[in-house]
């Protein structure tokens, strides 16, 4: 039962990077090259109604939420080592799947680097968790707790300014 | 689902063109997040690449495989039968009905964009899709998590881990992406 809920769930994620070109390299470069902002304007769309959903679900406490924890310098590292990934590759690990399945076939490789990479890491993790994971702990914290404030507060006025700022971005596609 | 589709088809790009407008598709993907989050929990990609290494190494060498603690917690029980990755399993699954469905499918290897910066030549994208795809999951499990699990999911639930590594990603992105495609000195 929770394998065809997941199986159906991450089709339905799958159809729609697929369908809204989220997937396209040329889409996701012109993006990173700040030449047309689509795919930026879909992401904070995403964000938006994201922060919106699952805040009014979290009001009626019917969310599950799992909020990761927060470790500098670690997570800095790791956004700069993705970034350069998601320049050079053109994908993220779940759009490389995406545009594995419609059939190009640099995101197969893609998708083998990334498993290769994975499994470095994990072999290094002893390591590194001592590098990395030493100091600037400090939980999963989110920032309505730091500010004391319910979700919700926040959440809906910053994923209005969210869809807002979708809205007015520059992008190619019209609309 | 139910969004209004307009065809957008740009030309330009011989990438997959888009069927969903950034609005339509954003409004898609929140859904799913929601949905989510609803019956499940928050939506994650990159912990599955560690599951399918963990599980395939265990089946080939199960001694070096139970020797990684990372490898053994993360893919626990060495089994796929999980509701996480059947989750991450789906994801080509839609995209290829969602391919065939709009007659999208369409095969190249070298990229518009990188073809008119590095040239034709195919060995030299694969090579260096396979080095990106190697940061981008080296990366993502640095920080425990990706474009999904932290972008999408994380800052939905205005995780201040997933804030950091998302200004972090975008920043170290377009610093790459703008040197790599010779954009900074000119307009």
């Amino acid at each position: 039962m929770m394998l065809w809920l997941g199986l159906m769930l991450g089709a339905a994620f799958g159809a729609a990077l697929q369908l809204s070109g989220a997937s396209s390299h040329t889409a996701i470069i012109r993006a990173l090259r700040l030449k047309d902002l689509t795919i930026i304007k879909l992401i904070m769309t995403a964000i938006g109604v994201g922060l919106i959903g699952v805040h009014l679900l979290d009001l009626s406490g019917w969310a599950n939420m799992k909020v990761k924890d927060l470790y500098l310098p670690g997570l800095i590292v790791a956004g700069l080592i993705f970034g350069v990934g998601f320049a050079v590759s053109g994908y993220c690990p779940g759009t490389a799947l995406v545009a594995a399945a419609e059939g190009k076939p640099d995101a197969w490789v893609t998708v083998l680097g990334g498993m290769i990479g994975a499994l470095v890491f994990a072999f290094m993790f002893p390591d590194l968790e001592t590098l990395l994971f030493s100091f600037g702990q400090y939980g999963p914290v989110t920032i309505h707790e730091l500010l004391g404030i319910q979700g919700a507060l926040l959440a809906l006025p910053l994923g209005g300014f969210c869809l807002w700022l979708a809205a007015k971005l520059p992008g190619s596609g019209g609309a | 689902m139910t969004h209004k589709t307009q065809s957008l088809r740009d030309t330009r790009h011989k990438d997959t063109s888009p069927v969903l407008v950034w609005w339509a598709g954003g409004l898609a993907i929140g859904v799913v997040l929601i949905l989510a989050v609803a019956l499940v929990q928050p939506i994650g990609v990159s912990a599955q690449y560690v599951v399918l290494d963990g599980v395939l190494l265990h089946h080939v060498l199960p001694d070096v495989a139970s020797g990684s603690p990372y490898l053994a917690k993360t893919a626990q029980g060495w089994t796929l039968a999980t509701y996480e990755f059947f989750f991450v399993l789906g994801i080509p699954l839609g995209a290829l009905m969602a391919a065939m469905a709009t007659s999208r499918f369409a095969t190249r290897v070298v990229p518009t964009e990188w073809n008119q910066r590095f040239g034709s030549n195919p060995g030299n994208r694969l090579v260096w899709s396979f080095v990106g795809g190697f940061l981008l999951l080296f990366g993502a499990r640095v920080g425990g998590g990706c474009t999904s699990g932290h972008m999408i999911s994380g800052v939905s639930q205005l995780a201040v881990s997933s804030l950091v590594f998302s200004l972090a990603l975008f920043a170290s992105a377009i610093v790459t992406a703008r040197w790599m495609y010779g954009d900074w000195g000119k307009r």
